[in-house]
């Protein structure tokens, strides 16, 4: 019990860290990395909603990212609909598309799906830069600032890390609750053994794609928050690689905890351009870290800290036991 | 159809057999250790790219003769492969899920390591064969010849390895029952070891093809491995005959699609095929195995 109020103190410390962070250390090019790392790990949620829930795996979720930026970039440049109003759009857009990836999953199983995933993406790649005026080709297209909301400007850098920081928390805070309701023990239902969660009743294929649309929807999210902040989109951007990535920093961190998507953003996104470690290196660390993570911790680095932490603690009050046992002359 | 057009078809035909040589090069790799043992390799596009830049140090760097070099590349990715799967991929075989994951980190680290000694520019060697044969209307470079000759050779040995020798016999015995197949007496483990190593093989042999076809960059990989995968996924897991087939249709489908307009779609056919394929028929065009994991 006192573990689980250990934690609740240590959450909310971080969270208030990262609310503070601004006022902490307001260096441009710290919070500019903060916001990228944001906006990925929002990305990073929708799939452990998505994997970690329901046990569907993506490597094609850049590309709904790119399906929300364009969304909202599109409807930027020819309707006039600013931020704001893209916002629910491009969620909604991403969503579409997610679902349409997800189609498949309801007639083939496991490892083909995944690939499927990944040609999805790189399709999706293929149609961005053959688009032409509509998506700008191979070179993209150019977004205006976000602009005033309620008298705040968030063209500031501090005021879009904080808009980040909110999106991000409230993806979190959704994941959260997905994963303690009963629809998160629909979806685990399903993960663990579809046959028998069909038998009992539960409508699968409905969950499944939901699952996968869900995840689109933050995916979406996530692509608006990148493109405002970039203000340049291309469909570099959004290709395999960078799909690839996402699901590898989910692996990294953990797909069932709460923290673990955040900590797979941070180690991948953030720690090497912070440090600024050589690209080329981090990336063979990363490749490697993730192989040994599998091999050697498959929960992912948050769930096995947690589990070091747990065995500590265990530790501890065993030897507590002993010392007051000693105390006591028996 | 008047004689120039058909000479313009034969010509584009022609040009995509050598595509379909890649194409089915690294597929029947992925067929196998998919389909065999059901590992599933996304670094195989990273075993095929080290083939490719193996033969590069060997040719353009140290001189030698790119038929040694081919040799050569086939050996140093098969080795690659044996300590890859003794290493890591024995521990996922219970896992696929696992494996398929911790193959995305492989290919990231191969890609970064190449990138990491020999920088991520474009790689090539000089032709290799030389020389233009004209047969009737259409010209032939020898070097396409000599990739289709040593793609076809390499397939009708895998062909025949599986489906006639004893060695074959044991293997689909374990794919069908690995249980059984264990109390006859088949080292099941080994079997596995084996048909991952010869897939890596092929994938060092077609990287040494492709760089004699035209110039790779460490990221090439990444370009080829989906159109394996299609290859594997269309022609049905561990079906060599299917990933020939499945490796002609993609492969014309690039050519043509080269030859009559819209060449820029030219890689979105191969995806959406598979796509397409997979929904209507999950097992594959000419059927496999389901892509069973052996222990």
């Amino acid at each position: 019990m006192s573990g689980r109020v250990s934690g609740r103190v240590a959450s909310a410390a971080f969270l208030l860290l990262l609310v503070a962070l601004p006022w902490i250390s307001p260096s441009y090019r710290f919070l500019s990395i903060a916001i990228s790392t944001g906006t990925v790990a929002i990305t990073l949620y929708g799939l452990a909603v998505l994997f970690g829930q329901a046990g569907l795996m993506s490597v094609g979720h850049a590309a709904l990212m790119g399906v929300g930026a364009y969304s909202a970039a599109i409807l930027a440049l020819r309707l006039g609909i600013g931020f704001w109003g893209a916002l629910p759009c491009a969620m909604l857009t991403a969503a579409l598309a997610a679902g349409l990836i997800g189609l498949p999953s309801l007639r083939v199983s496991g490892h083909h799906f995944v690939i499927i995933t990944y040609a999805f993406c790189t399709l999706l790649t293929i149609v961005l830069t053959n688009g032409g005026d509509a998506t700008g080709g191979a070179s993209g297209l150019d977004l205006d600032p976000v602009g005033r909301l309620f008298g705040v400007n968030f063209d500031s850098v501090r005021n879009y890390y904080l808009l980040v920081l909110a999106a991000l928390l409230a993806a979190m805070l959704a994941t959260d609750l997905i994963a303690r309701s009963g629809y998160g023990r629909t979806l685990r239902a399903i993960r663990e053994n579809e046959a028998l969660a069909r038998a009992v009743g539960i409508n699968t294929a409905l969950h499944k794609l939901g699952a996968f649309m869900l995840s689109g929807a933050f995916a979406g999210l996530a692509g608006v928050l990148q493109a405002y902040y970039l203000r340049h989109i291309s469909p570099g951007l959004y290709g395999g690689l960078p799909s690839l990535y996402i699901a590898m920093s989910v692996m990294l961190g953990g797909a069932r905890v709460l923290y673990g998507p955040l900590a797979g953003a941070v180690i991948v996104n953030f720690l090497p351009e912070v440090l600024s470690i050589d690209p080329v290196d981090s990336r063979m660390a990363y490749g490697a870290g993730l192989v040994l993570v599998i091999l050697l911790l498959p929960g992912g680095v948050i769930a096995s800290l947690a589990d070091l932490g747990a065995w500590a603690a265990a530790l501890a009050r065993r030897t507590a036991g002993r010392w007051t046992q000693l105390a006591q002359g028996r | 159809m008047d004689a120039a057009a058909m000479a313009i078809l034969l010509q584009q035909l022609v040009n995509s057999l050598a595509i379909s040589a890649i194409i089915i090069m690294i597929g029947i790799g992925i067929t196998l250790v998919f389909g065999l043992t059901g590992i599933i390799n996304f670094a195989q596009g990273e075993l095929l790219m080290l083939g490719g830049v193996a033969t590069w140090l060997l040719v353009g760097r140290a001189g030698v003769n790119f038929f040694a070099a081919l040799v050569a590349a086939a050996v140093i990715v098969g080795a690659v492969g044996f300590l890859l799967e003794r290493s890591i991929f024995r521990f996922t075989l219970r896992r696929p899920m696992n494996g398929f994951i911790i193959s995305l980190g492989l290919s990231v680290f191969l890609q970064h390591f190449v990138i990491r000694f020999w920088n991520s520019y474009q790689k090539s060697i000089p032709d290799p064969v030389g020389g233009v044969w004209q047969v009737g209307s259409i010209r032939i470079a020898a070097v396409r010849v000599m990739v289709v000759a040593v793609t076809a050779a390499a397939v009708g040995f895998t062909f025949f390895a599986i489906s006639r020798s004893r060695h074959g016999l044991a293997l689909r015995a374990a794919v069908a029952d690995q249980d059984t197949a264990r109390l006859m007496g088949i080292p099941v483990a080994r079997y596995v070891t084996a048909v991952f190593v010869y897939g890596s093989a092929l994938a060092g042999l077609g990287g040494a093809l492709m760089i004699a076809l035209f110039p790779i960059t460490p990221f090439v990989g990444q370009d080829v491995v989906v159109g394996g995968f299609a290859v594997a996924l269309i022609g049905g897991l561990g079906n060599v005959a299917g990933a020939v087939v499945a490796g002609l249709i993609l492969g014309f489908a690039d050519g043509l699609s080269a030859g009559y307009g819209l060449p820029e779609w030219t890689e979105a056919y191969s995806f959406a095929l598979m796509i397409l394929i997979l929904l209507v028929r999950p097992q594959g065009l000419l059927g496999g195995t389901e892509g069973p994991a052996i222990v």
